[in-house]
């Protein structure tokens, strides 16, 4: 696997295996991962269901820490941080998007998303105007108040992705987003996470649906805890990034367009090319 | 730190509205518990206080004799109580009133004989009616309130009596019974005095005086086969400040004329109060710590529900430590959370406690006595219980594995 010098790596895996169940019944969910990502990539991560892809995610979350081999964030060995420390960097450094969306049902979507901020230890105030504003960003400024139950799953994990990217984090790691999602709710999704690849955060997204690819920057394909393929290539500034944003037009009013265009817009991502094509 | 403590009250509070009657229930444990000792508590100070603010109320300038020395230890002092029955023989004498009446700054000298014995008037009286042998000094000692006739005197005929009022009634039928003979131990006395209502059951000289009836020393020596025998001399100076040379004088006096040895003991202000303070300091003791077991089971409760709790909000958990919650952030919210049930509890049951006691002194004697150590115990004990049953539902909250966490109910 070729290294680049000029921007660095920000997650590199040595040898890493990760086992469960002992004796016999031993079995390496991951075994044996060398893998290095630079800062600014779109990572898609495929294959089929067991072959570790969300263990894969969750080690790189440093949710999960009974690891063998090595596991470099940022330069740092994951295996010397105290659990304080692991718990101050997934507060710092990476947000986290569920296929289930995960937001907790007794708290309104404001207080959804500043939870992340009350662990940063800010004052209520402070989260309310943050959280405020990424909801705003997100067109979801009128849904402040609502209930998670009271939104459409799209809503709901753009609620998700607002409350993972409040604490600003450098790696967005996303576990299936458009599992639960019809296909157009899938297509803004995906665009916001393309945005924010744009912004050069790094995202790291486990999916099944290999039209998705299209947005990412390198795909891995894993198969029984190895990888497969991988479409590694050196990643281009974000900025001189040749992907351009897909939906710029739809944007402004995909709120709307959320529940009017579902009807038009059924088959939108198999055929997305053609959609914008009609577009521009 | 204090933001998020701040936040972990918030959901505490979230959390107990959005489950309202569970919580409820729970604290309910916890205020049960709480009301009951609050209640002995404030039950047994005002108990407490009863024998120590007659001391005070007599102006500060009494002392009392009393045949035994005294002894250090707490647990002694309960068996010391002196009780009209009690059976050990006096070592104070009639040489003994008559030296410390002799002392100066001497006041009243008002020794104590009381004897057991039927008291009959129109009907017989209870078996346990004191009979109270004492000089007219009395009524100038204890303040003595006469609400008909007199009190005993010295130059009037020995076989004359006065009576408590309540004894009146009992005996008589009437508050009123000036001229009426009453026979006492088989001799009849006609009775010259009905004293004031004294409402006083409890007191230093451990008489009722109000269902007790006084005759003179002589004739009571005469009752008791002509030999004296005395509970307590108690001796009033002029003033308050010389008890103090009072006391000593008494002391060198009697220790004179029982030859060095110190079988008495003298005795004033709070030392006086002790006995009885230690008796029901024993009872509130024991009383708190029947109802610190109800206690122990509310906290249970909270553990329990404190368990049911984490168990529900396992994912919510997951999400919690995804986001960046470290394990101590997942231990406070969750003993924030049980500290709210038993502060909660705590604080219903200090004011029903409270109110309880109010409630039970309407039957008694004194009232319930509110301090800061009462206040200090309620919520201290509220405090020490959620934190203790909430430890462990915490810690498990904590220990969870937040992948494991988060796949439940998925």
């Amino acid at each position: 696997m070729a290294k680049t010098e000029t921007p660095p790596p920000v997650i590199v895996l040595k040898e890493l295996k990760k086992s469960f169940g002992v004796g016999d019944a031993e079995h390496f969910a991951i075994d044996g991962i060398d893998l290095t990502i630079q800062k600014g990539e779109f990572i898609a991560i495929m294959g089929p269901s067991g072959c570790g892809k969300t263990t894969l995610l969750n080690i790189l979350g440093l949710l999960d820490s009974s690891i063998e081999g090595d596991y470099e964030l940022d330069g740092v060995s994951v295996d010397s941080l105290s659990q304080r420390k692991q718990a101050h960097i997934r507060s710092e450094r990476i947000g986290f998007v569920f296929q289930s969306f995960n937001l907790v049902s007794r708290l309104n979507v404001i207080d959804n998303v500043s939870l992340p901020l009350i662990y940063k230890g800010l004052s209520s105030m402070a989260r309310a105007k943050k959280a405020s504003k990424i909801l705003h960003d997100f067109h979801l400024g009128e849904r402040e108040f609502y209930m998670p139950y009271q939104l459409s799953g799209g809503q709901m994990q753009r609620v998700a992705i607002a409350r993972a990217l409040v604490n600003e984090p450098s790696i967005i790691l996303a576990d299936e987003p458009t599992g639960n999602l019809d296909s157009h709710a899938s297509h803004i999704i995906m665009e916001e996470l393309s945005d924010l690849h744009q912004k050069g955060n790094t995202i790291i997204m486990v999916t099944h649906n290999p039209d998705l690819t299209t947005y990412a920057s390198r795909v891995i394909t894993m198969l029984d805890g190895k990888i497969d393929t991988d479409t590694f290539r050196l990643p281009l500034p974000a900025r001189h990034s040749l992907k351009r944003p897909l939906g710029p037009v739809e944007k402004p009013k995909s709120k709307k367009a959320t529940k009017a265009t579902t009807k038009t817009a059924k088959s939108t991502l198999a055929k997305k090319p053609k959609i914008k094509k009609e577009a521009s | 730190m204090r933001i998020l403590l701040a936040n972990h009250i918030h959901n505490a509070r979230q959390s107990i509205k959005s489950n309202r009657l569970r919580s409820l229930l729970t604290m309910v444990g916890i205020t049960i518990g709480v009301a009951s000792i609050t209640t002995i508590l404030a039950l047994s100070a005002g108990a407490n206080t009863i024998v120590r603010s007659q001391v005070d109320a007599l102006g500060g300038n009494i002392t009392i004799v009393r045949p035994g020395a005294v002894s250090n230890s707490s647990l002694d002092e309960l068996s010391q109580l002196t009780t009209p029955t009690q059976f050990e023989a006096s070592s104070l004498t009639a040489l003994d009133i008559k030296s410390i009446q002799a002392l100066p700054h001497v006041t009243a000298v008002a020794p104590l004989m009381v004897l057991g014995g039927t008291v009959t008037g129109d009907s017989e009286a209870s078996p346990r009616t004191p009979i109270v042998a004492t000089t007219p000094d009395l009524e100038l000692v204890n303040n003595i309130g006469i609400s008909e006739g007199q009190f005993l005197d010295d130059t009037l005929n020995p076989m004359t009596a006065v009576i408590g009022p309540q004894l009146s009634i009992d005996i008589f039928g009437t508050e009123h019974s000036i001229g009426k003979t009453v026979h006492i131990k088989g001799a009849s006395f006609t009775i010259i005095g009905v004293l004031k209502r004294q409402n006083n059951p409890v007191n230093y000289n451990n008489v009722d005086f109000d269902s007790a009836v006084f005759i003179a020393l002589g004739a009571g020596t005469n009752l008791n086969q002509g030999s004296l025998h005395l509970q307590q001399i108690n001796v009033q100076s002029d003033s308050v400040e010389h008890l103090e040379s009072v006391i000593t004088d008494i002391n060198k006096a009697l220790l004179k004329t029982h030859f060095g040895e110190v079988d008495f003991s003298v005795l004033s202000g709070a030392q006086i109060a002790k006995p009885s303070s230690q008796l029901f300091i024993a009872i509130a003791g024991v009383s708190v710590a029947i109802a610190a077991i109800s206690l122990i089971v509310g906290g249970v409760g909270i553990m329990n529900i404190m368990l049911v709790s984490v168990a529900e909000r396992t994912r919510e958990i997951g999400i919690r430590k995804a986001l960046g919650a470290s394990n101590g952030d997942i231990v406070a919210q969750f003993i924030i959370e049980s500290l709210a049930l038993s502060v909660g509890g705590g604080v219903g049951g200090f004011m029903l406690g409270y109110a309880l006691a109010f409630i039970i002194s309407t039957f008694l004697t004194f009232d319930p006595i509110i301090t800061w150590e009462i206040v200090g115990t309620a919520i201290g004990i509220s405090v020490v219980i959620g934190t203790l049953f909430g430890i462990y539902p915490a810690i498990r909250a904590a220990r969870k594995d937040p992948i494991a966490a988060l796949r439940q109910y998925e």
